[in-house]
């Protein structure tokens, strides 16, 4: 069990000179302040210590101290802590060591903000765009304050990405952006000989909706929790108790038990959902429409009743900061228990049903292997790292809301093909029916929201992880002044895991390719984080239809 | 053990049978405490302008057009039924109805505009008494708000008093196409 | 009489081949606990598309190729002896011809859909390719079975000549049929090539209106014609010798054979084509071993 004060005095030990300070008033969270010089080595450092990378977050201080600053955050899966290593640089050089070579999963970090802030990055494999579109003027780094939030630049004709070059004898299959296996737009150039998969690029971000340049300028910290929740369709609620925990933990403010435990049940209600969804999803994808259809009527059920308790079928709104907005009386818990009941015996039906299934097996078993070990290095999260024997979970990890007074297991399963991700998601269900009514018995009486009497203080650190039914979401706040956040950023679990889909389609046919990239429950919009919620004119800032079809047939007489 | 996997199969769907429900062509209600539409009781309605506050999809709009008269427009367009609204309300004036079949070719029908008659009142903010309970809760912008109505713009301005140049200003509003407009 | 047989035949099938999908569909709603279109619904799907506009990549073969479809398939009902009365036709072909004139229709769909130079429908037309050349062997020898029985290749020779002395030769090769069924339909779990909405497109992908809605009955008569078949040939015990009767007796026995294909169909993933390929060497081999069992008489 390593502790925050072995990880500092290691730290101390092998690289004094480059650290300025430690900050670890809370047991759990260590801050260090370091020069940009050792970041390389020491992220390797805590690698070593048994560290799992999460996400790097970039921010704006140029109008304090004329920096631009990167934080790299690290979890401690079994001592149950958060190591975040900090860095500036001047804006004049914005120039740090990249370390992607040795932490593949920070690519896509590193990438993002060489697109939104204007960093640089020495010595990354694939310094492409990520984020912004390839018409965004250069120069122009919308995470910048000085670029207003709802900046239109005009587009520009005949730009598109460069997509890798294809390998010998191989011929590219476009999947995407549009296309009926994917739900939201994404671009997979795929390189297949035959049927086979011999490589794939990805493109995405076309749903990006700059949500946290809005959240940092335009709202307030009561408002953030209903946009978060709207970063993802199914994982809503998700976001918002991540988000409302990190205010929480850096006003300092403990909200009441009976909060906790509400947020607990709403969490873990959603995972139901999320889970039986995706079993629909899957089954479709593997051409099997009954699965499908059943495992979506089961569903309904927890949609109506989501509906009695928050008013709504999906994106509760349940969750502020500081609490839950509405209760949950004994006539509606009795109905949640009636609600559990039906759904696990209809979904131990779907399981029975399903489960010894051949044809099932023969499509999902063996598809998208990859190894343990390349699963830890590429830090993959959730369901898809459990499948594949890595055991990490944030609730057992790092307990939030009231996941320390309940009891429940965490299936982990080794045979590293899609199969084992549909049985590890159906035991999930299993559990979190266990872990709801079990939420219910021990939930004590109380008020629902603790009641803030000042301020949230400004320029505070707070990091925090919950774990979404598709992997770990991590969300990295700084409070700001006029009641927002300075910087808020969110790390997806699909983010991650997308990254790792290259790796897991090679080798395979290209029939698996839907139910391989369906296995990581793609959520684009989560990765992508939002289109703008903005005040836009009258003129619509996305496209219409009408308005495309005009573009695309002025595109075709052009051509001729 | 696939024979019997299909007959389980079959055999699953036989107890639900069809669920398919007769929308639209029989009503299905809504539980009470749903989130429809929110409906302004313009009787209780103080004009404090907390709802345009803590709106977080900003279609609620405010606009002075002099020292007597506050419009306050509700833009259902971008409205997400979250019930902030009705939950800041000091005076309760807010219901979330239960209306939800709100489709409809035509912005006016979903737009709620209400004209408000504040001889007196300085827009200082104190009837607006929220921030007792909850700081974080508090109104940003005390004062005169001049919104662009015509455009569902809120311009994030207020001003102690009331300015007319302000409102022409605010009549221009355009969306920046280059840094730093 | 002959030529009034011919004439209910095309009638019996075009009439009916869209009222026969639209059960395979209400059955696949029913077991996905949902209401289903109304049986009717294909009729109305066709002739919706029959008023759309028909793009069209530009060269000969992929207007061709949709009408060709349908004239192949037409060509073959016209020649199969329907309630047990070979028609003015029938003797002037032989199985082969029907054997030719299915692949005709099967590349019809192939070059259709290469030559709308599409990827997906470059996919979706080599997985056609390889699902027609391991299928059709056992329609084949569900031909030859009779035919090496009869010792004729006369349609309604090979036709009535399968089941008679119904013997093992002929129940082996009635399960090769059925477990081949589903291929030759083109439903889950052997519906690679045609209708996979996720994977591909499909070799179809390029077509739409009037050109999609012949390809779209080539596909339902076919379904119907291969029901047929297997009612024709192995079911020859329910006959009254009058005409009108026996054509109701074996539409009725059609539809049963739909609603099991409804049934399979709807309970079960979609194979990759490489699993479908053993699956189909299998069948081939069962087949052949029926055949030869059947050389000997037995």
């Amino acid at each position: 069990m390593l502790t925050i004060e072995a990880v500092k005095n290691q730290l101390k030990n092998k690289f004094g000179d480059a650290i300025k300070n430690f900050d670890d008033q809370l047991s759990t969270r260590l801050y260090v302040d370091i020069d940009r010089a050792g970041v390389r080595g020491m992220s390797n450092e805590v690698i070593g210590l048994g560290g799992r990378y999460l996400v790097s977050v970039g921010y704006d201080n140029i109008a304090r101290d004329g920096t631009l600053g990167l934080i790299h955050t690290f979890s401690f899966d079994r001592d149950e802590m958060f190591v975040c290593l900090r860095t500036t640089a001047p804006v004049q050089d914005p120039v740090f060591d990249s370390i992607t070579p040795d932490i593949p999963n920070a690519g896509w970090s590193e990438r993002e903000y060489m697109d939104l802030l204007g960093m640089r990055f020495t010595g990354h494999p694939k310094p492409k765009r990520l984020i912004l579109s390839d018409d965004w003027p250069e120069g122009v780094y919308p995470l910048r304050k000085e670029v207003p939030w709802n900046l239109m630049p005009p587009p520009a004709e005949n730009v598109a990405y460069q997509l890798d070059e294809c390998p010998e004898g191989c011929t590219v299959i476009p999947v995407g952006p549009f296309h009926p296996t994917l739900h939201e737009p994404a671009h997979f150039a795929v390189f297949v000989d035959g049927e086979t998969i011999k490589g794939c690029d990805y493109r995405g971000f076309m749903v990006h909706r700059g949500i946290e340049k809005l959240c940092q300028t335009q709202v307030t910290y009561n408002e953030v929790p209903f946009i978060a929740e709207r970063i993802c369709g199914i994982c809503g609620s998700v976001h918002a108790t991540s988000y409302a925990q990190c205010v929480e933990l850096a006003a300092g403010l403990k909200i009441s038990r009976r909060a906790e435990f509400i947020r607990t049940i709403m969490l873990e209600i959603e995972r139901m959902h999320s889970h039986l969804l995706w079993l629909g999803v899957a089954g479709h994808l593997i051409g099997f429409d009954t699965v499908f259809m059943q495992a979506w009527r089961v569903r309904e059920a927890i949609m109506w009743f989501g509906e009695k308790l928050t008013g709504n079928r999906k994106t509760y709104g349940m969750i502020v900061v500081g609490g839950v907005r509405r209760d949950i009386t004994p006539e509606l818990a009795d109905e949640l228990r009636g609600v559990l009941t039906n759904i696990e015996k209809e979904l131990m039906t779907i399981k029975n049903a399903i489960i010894g299934d051949t044809a099932i097996h023969r499509r999902t078993k063996g598809v998208g292997c990859i190894t343990k070990e390349e699963t830890m290095l590429w830090s993959l999260v959730g369901p898809v790292a459990r499948a594949r024997g890595v055991d990490i979970d944030a609730r057992r990890d790092h307990p939030y809301a009231a996941y320390d007074e309940v009891k429940f297991d965490v299936p982990v399963l080794d045979s590293c093909d899609v199969w084992a991700t549909v049985v590890v998601r159906i035991l999930e269900t299993f559990e979190s029916i266990r872990i709801i009514r079990q939420a219910l018995d021990k939930m004590p009486a109380g008020p629902i929201m603790a009641e803030f009497s000042e301020d949230v203080p400004p320029l505070r650190h707070a990091i925090s992880a919950v774990e979404a039914p598709r992997g770990e979401v991590v969300h990295y706040l700084i409070t700001g002044e006029e009641n927002r956040p300075e910087r808020w950023r969110v790390r997806a679990p699909t983010y991650p895991n997308l990254q790792g889909v290259p790796l897991m389609l090679l080798g395979n046919q290209f029939a698996d390719l839907p139910i391989i990239i369906g296995s990581i429950d793609p959520c684009f919009s989560c990765t992508d984080r939002v289109i703008k919620v903005d005040m836009r004119s009258g003129e619509a800032v996305s496209v219409t239809g009408g308005e495309l079809e005009k573009l695309s047939r002025a595109k075709l007489y052009a051509g001729r | 053990m696939w024979v019997t996997s299909k007959i389980k199969q079959v055999l699953l769907v036989l107890k639900p049978g069809v669920v398919t429900l007769r929308y639209p062509f029989e009503p299905h209600p809504v539980p009470k405490n749903f989130r429809g539409q929110p409906v302004w009781d313009h009787h209780k309605c103080i004009g404090c302008g907390g709802c345009a506050a803590h709106c977080p999809a900003r279609t609620i709009l405010i606009r002075d057009l002099c020292q007597d008269l506050r419009v306050m427009m509700y833009d259902g367009s971008r409205c997400t039924y979250c019930g902030r609204c009705a939950d800041v309300c000091p005076e309760k004036a807010i219901t979330m109805s239960e209306q939800y079949e709100l489709a409809t070719n035509d912005k006016n029908d979903i737009t709620l505009s209400m004209e408000l008659f504040m001889l007196t009142c300085q827009r200082c903010g104190r009837c607006y008494d929220m921030e007792k309970t909850n700081m974080i809760d508090k109104m940003g912008l005390k004062g005169f708000r001049y919104d662009n109505l015509e455009m569902r713009a809120v311009i994030h301005k207020a001003t102690e008093h009331f300015d007319g140049n302000m409102i022409e200003e605010s009549d221009r509003y355009r969306r920046p196409l280059k840094t730093g407009e | 009489m002959d030529i009034l047989c011919i004439a209910v035949n095309i009638v019996a099938f075009l009439a009916l081949a869209p009222l026969f999908e639209g059960v395979i569909r209400k059955i696949t709603a029913r077991v996905q606990s949902r209401q289903g279109p109304p049986i009717t619904q294909p009729y109305y799907d066709i002739l919706k598309l029959l008023g759309k506009q028909n793009l069209s990549a530009g060269n000969f073969a992929f207007r061709v190729a949709p009408m060709l479809a349908l004239a192949s398939i037409l060509s073959v009902i016209a020649f199969m002896p329907l309630g047990f009365q070979p028609n003015y036709l029938t003797r002037y072909a032989d199985v082969i011809t029907i054997i030719y004139l299915l692949t005709m229709g099967g590349v019809a769909c192939l070059l259709g859909a290469l030559s709308s130079k599409n990827t997906y429908a470059l996919m979706g037309s080599s997985r056609e390719m390889i699902t027609m050349i391991m299928v059709e062997p056992v329609l084949a020898m569900t031909f030859i079975l009779g035919a090496v029985k009869e010792k004729s290749l006369g349609i309604d020779m090979a036709v009535f000549g399968t089941a008679s002395g119904f013997g093992w030769s002929s129940l082996i090769m009635l399960a090769a049929y059925l477990m081949a069924l589903q291929a030759f339909v083109g439903r889950q779990p052997f519906d690679i090539a045609e209708a996979e909405v996720e994977i591909l497109e499909g070799p179809f992908i390029e077509y739409s209106g009037p050109n999609y809605a012949l390809f779209r009955y080539y596909l339902m008569l076919k379904q119907m014609f291969y029901a047929a078949l297997f009612v024709m040939v192995f079911i020859p015990f329910v006959k009254t010798g009058v005409y009108g009767a026996d054509v109701l007796i074996q539409l009725a026995l059609v539809s049963v054979v739909f609603v099991v294909i409804a049934l399979i169909g709807s309970t079960n993933p979609r194979l990759r084509i490489d699993q479908a390929q053993k699956y189909y060497a299998v069948l081939i081999v069962i087949s052949l071993v029926a055949v030869g069992l059947s050389v000997y008489g037995i």
